[in-house]
This record gives structure tokens, C-alpha cells and sequence, in this order.
């Protein structure tokens, strides 16, 4: 089984100042393909720099992160990243957006449409191949971030904060979406959001990070949305008194060292 | 009347025509510049033909008009209207060809590598802000009185226009876009041909736009320099002898040609970089 791993790894951004916090602080998490790892955390408690060494943009500054024990260094293919802005070309069509990972690669042009299209569809977007992106809704363009991303054949799907641009129906279907592109691609899947009701539904471990240095405070297992996934009424999930209780909980986690400061 | 009432109703969807008074509105600008032009056009008429003002300094608007005709067939120092257009043409496309092919690779440098900021940039700042008509007569002691030498300085005058845009151009791809592309694997180059190039497009036409005003501009002070054809060349040979109504004419073909230039590059801009303007 495929692990991406952050081994105690420490993040400070470099500062004339020598009295700089550490924005990661030894956080040691690991993620195995099949299973949907889902980051909470307030503002600032260094939820996007912790992904952003998951994928490779920023070294750490100490610890190391490896992919099935071999030490890795900058982005790659098989670590593939959602952003909440999309970070689509709007010079490509939706379909040319897509198949971007495969041009790289130097798949040919119909091989690429073939793929692109069936990720297209896989994404709910069937037959929008050659729709501009400006001419697309805000959850439009987050479906054709996803399958840009599921293009690459990857290992692990790293999102940051996928839907926190999205209305709240958009981004109920979306969380069903991503459930179901997660357990079809069999990836391990690392997403960073604000919502608690978002990480219990979506998670299999759910990780409270914590501020000032960000350092993991709770790591819980979930099964909300497998059971999603067998067949259970999102909504009917959601509501149940054990959703509820562990919502209440997590946010009972998130908010206390506030109130620690506070006394 | 009951009949006319009932295929309204059952046509709720059908675009309502708009009032005679709201189509009218869409023309408003167009029909006043026209306005004030034929007004102008009139005064002016009246002007050189009345004799307020004398007819060697201001011919009346008939005058120019036959200016055209002989300028079309017969000419004015030795070359018709359509030779001296095709020497301007033909200077200008040859120095933004070059500035283009100089400009935008210069231009993607300066925007990503510190190196080639800091070799280049210089340069490019020393260039922007001189008059070219500064260094024509260092170009002509160079180069000589030949095409080279206004080719030369035309270019000198469109590159930072054109350099300065393309930077700011390939600095506006995001930081997640240009790490998107990283994270699927992309190598420098394919980064620079397959995100920074496409995002800087957008200014790069601009850029073109600039710089075509700027050489518009240079050309016609390169040929009052030795040419032996060109607008610039037949407006200053016809001022020497107060032929009024051929520089009349020169004037408005040099801005009739600007104005094509300048539709020519919204439409391309619409055409082909149309996410510019949809963000």
C-alpha cells in the first residue's frame, strides 16, 4: 500500500528576524492510498503550508517528506493538487485543461481527447469538452480542477480548500463528487478546509491542527463517508446524532486554545 | 384587437422589440461625431473658400479631396500615394517583426530569470524614456541614410513597449497555475511555452498596440531624413513648397492607416485572447 508521509517535519519561512514561530513544528502524518485524510484548522494554524509541502512547492525547513519510504524533493505527477482559486488556463478549453498533464507527457492529441472526455464525464461535465473556462460557474471550473488533476493517474489527490469558494447547494453535490471520485481513482486523498461539517462527512481521519507552532492536536477515524458511499442519504448521515455529537466536539477542539489564550 | 392580445399572451417568451427611442439611443455617439465632423468639415469649407483664411495655408476641403485623386494616379515626387504607403508599410511591419521576435523573448527573461532582469532591464530603461529623434543622428552616423538606419530606429523605439509588457504579461500567471503545471511534471521550457507565454499574450497585444503608436511616430522623423519615399518623406518634401493640400492629405492617411492598425488588433484581441476580458 502507497504512503505519502511527513516525517516530523518543521516549516519557518526565512525573516531578517531570528524570533520567526514555526509555521509546522515536527508534524509527523501519513496517508495511504484508499483512505481520505481531511485537515482542519483555523486561519494561520498552517493548514496550506502543511499541503504545500505534501505536494512539494515548499521544502521543509526540517524533517523530510517520502512516498513509500523514498525521500522526495519538489512537485511530481504522482501527487496531484486541487486549489481553491482552480488554477485553470482560461486560454484552454475545459477539455484542453484536462488533457493538460497528458500533453506534458506526449500523449497524442485524439488519445488526449478520449481521456479527457471520460474524466469530463466522470466529473459530471459530460459533453462541456469545449466550453471555455470563463464561461463556466464556480463549481464547474472546481469539476474540471478535479479531473485536470485525476488526468495525471495519480497516487494521491492533495486539494486545498476545494469547495471553500462555492454556495452552500454547490457545495453539498460537490462533497457527494468528491467521495465518489476518491473511492473510484482509489487514491489517498489529503484535503485542508474550514467546514467541520464538510471533514466528518468526507473524512476517514479527520486531523485538527493546532496554532502557533501548527502541530496536530486530534486525529480521529471517521466513517461517514463510506457509509456514503454504501449507499446512505447524505442528508439522513449528517443529521444522525452521532454526526452531530462529533461535530460538536471538533469544534469544541478547534476552539479551546482560543479560550486558553483568552484566561 | 382581441386577436392581436391573445398571440401576445401565448408568446410570453418572445423578446419584446425595443422602443423606437431606446434603438435610437445605441447610435447617439456615432451620429454626433459625424455631426461634428460634417459641422468642422462646413466651417472649414467656408473658411478657405470665403477668403478668412488664404487657401495656401488652409485649402477647402474639395481641394484635398482632389489631392487624393492626383496622389492616387499621378502622384507627388516620384512615387504614387500607394508607393509612398508601402515604403511607411513596409519600414513599420519590418521593425515590429524584429521588436517582437527581440521583445518578447527579452521580455519573458526579464520576468524569469534574475539574471537576465538584471542585464536587461537596464537596458530597457535606458531606452524607454529617450526620445528616438535623440538618437536618429547617432544611428545615422552609424548606419548611414539607407533603410537600415530607419528600420533600426523605428525598432529602438518599439522594443521597450513590447519587452516591458510581455514581463508584466508572464508575471500574471498565478503562483497556483505556474504550480499546477510544476506538479503535473512540466520541465522550464514547457512552462514557459505552455503557461507563461499563453498568460502573457493578453499584454503582448497590447504591448504591439503601444508600440505602433510609438513607431508611427519615429517613422515619419526617420523619413524627414534622406528617404526617397514614404509618408513621412512626401509630407515634408510637399511642406517645403506649400503644397498645403498634399500635407493635408498625408496627415489624415497616416491616421487613417493608425485607426485600421488599431481595429486590427481589438478584433484580433477578441478573436484569440478573449479570456482576457471574461476573468
Amino acid at each position: 500500500m502507497s504512503e505519502l508521509r511527513l516525517h516530523a517535519v518543521s516549516l519557518t519561512y526565512a525573516s531578517p528576524r531570528s524570533d520567526t514561530p514555526s509555521v509546522l513544528e515536527r508534524l509527523t502524518l501519513g496517508i495511504s492510498r484508499g483512505e481520505f485524510v481531511v485537515v482542519l484548522g483555523q486561519s494561520g494554524s498552517g493548514k496550506t503550508s502543511l499541503l504545500n509541502v505534501a505536494a512539494g512547492f515548499l521544502e521543509p525547513t526540517d524533517g523530510r517528506v517520502t512516498v513509500d519510504g523514498q525521500a522526495v524533493h519538489g512537485p511530481s505527477a504522482v501527487r496531484a493538487v486541487v486549489f481553491q482559486d482552480d488554477a485553470l488556463f482560461p486560454w484552454l478549453s475545459a477539455r484542453d485543461n484536462v488533457a493538460f498533464p497528458l500533453r506534458l507527457r506526449g500523449v497524442t492529441r485524439d488519445e488526449r481527447a478520449r481521456r479527457a472526455d471520460a474524466l469530463l464525464a466522470d466529473v459530471g461535465l459530460e459533453g462541456q469538452g469545449d466550453k471555455p473556462i470563463w464561461a463556466l460557474s464556480g463549481g464547474m471550473r472546481q469539476r474540471v480542477g478535479i479531473a485536470r488533476a485525476l488526468a495525471s493517474d495519480p497516487e494521491f489527490l492533495l486539494m486545498d480548500e476545494p469547495l471553500g469558494a462555492l454556495d452552500a447547494m454547490t457545495r453539498d453535490q460537490m462533497q457527494e463528487l468528491l467521495l465518489a471520485v476518491w473511492s473510484r481513482s482509489n487514491t489517498g486523498a489529503l484535503l485542508i478546509t474550514h467546514s467541520v461539517e464538510e471533514a466528518l462527512f468526507l473524512a476517514t481521519r479527520v486531523v485538527v491542527l493546532a496554532a502557533h507552532p501548527g502541530r496536530i492536536a486530534l486525529s480521529q477515524e471517521f466513517d461517514f463517508g463510506r457509509r456514503f458511499l454504501a449507499g446512505e442519504a447524505a442528508r439522513a448521515l449528517k443529521s444522525e446524532p452521532g454526526f452531530v455529537a462529533a461535530r460538536e466536539e471538533l469544534i469544541a477542539s478547534i476552539h479551546q486554545p482560543y479560550f486558553e489564550v483568552a484566561a | 384587437m382581441t386577436a392581436s392580445i391573445d398571440r401576445a399572451a401565448t408568446r410570453p417568451s418572445a423578446p419584446a422589440r425595443r422602443p423606437a427611442s431606446q434603438r435610437f439611443k445605441r447610435y447617439v455617439p456615432l451620429l454626433s461625431g459625424v455631426g461634428v465632423a460634417l459641422f468642422v468639415i462646413s466651417i472649414w469649407h467656408i473658411a478657405s473658400t470665403s477668403g478668412w483664411v488664404s487657401a495656401i495655408f488652409l485649402p477647402p476641403p474639395s481641394a484635398i479631396l482632389a489631392a487624393f485623386g492626383r496622389l492616387i494616379q499621378t502622384g507627388y515626387v516620384d512615387s504614387t500615394l500607394l508607393q509612398h504607403m508601402g515604403a511607411s508599410l513596409a519600414r513599420v511591419f519590418a521593425a515590429l517583426a524584429f521588436a517582437v521576435v527581440i521583445g518578447v523573448p527579452a521580455g519573458l527573461l526579464i520576468a524569469t530569470s534574475p539574471i537576465g532582469r538584471g542585464v536587461l532591464d537596464p537596458v530597457i530603461e535606458f531606452l524607454r524614456p529617450l526620445p528616438p529623434l535623440a538618437y536618429l543622428p547617432l544611428v545615422i552616423i552609424w548606419f548611414g541614410i539607407g533603410e537600415t538606419a530607419k528600420v533600426l530606429v523605428i525598432l529602438l523605439s518599439m522594443i521597450p513597449a513590447i519587452t516591458i509588457a510581455t514581463a508584466a504579461g508572464a508575471r500574471s500567471a498565478s503562483k497556483n497555475q505556474v504550480n499546477a503545471a510544476r506538479a503535473f511534471g512540466a520541465s522550464p521550457l514547457q512552462l514557459l511555452w505552455h503557461v507563461l507565454l499563453p498568460s502573457a499574450l493578453p499584454s503582448i497585444i497590447t504591448g504591439i498596440r503601444i508600440a505602433l503608436g510609438a513607431g508611427w511616430t519615429t517613422l515619419v522623423a526617420a523619413e524627414l531624413v534622406a528617404a526617397g519615399r514614404g509618408l513621412g518623406y512626401m509630407i515634408q518634401s510637399a511642406a517645403q513648397f506649400l503644397v498645403t493640400d498634399v500635407v493635408i492629405a498625408g496627415i489624415l492617411v497616416i491616421s487613417a492607416i493608425a485607426f485600421a492598425f488599431e481595429a486590427l488588433l481589438r478584433f484580433i484581441e477578441r478573436r484569440y485572447v478573449p479570456w482576457a476580458h471574461n476573468q
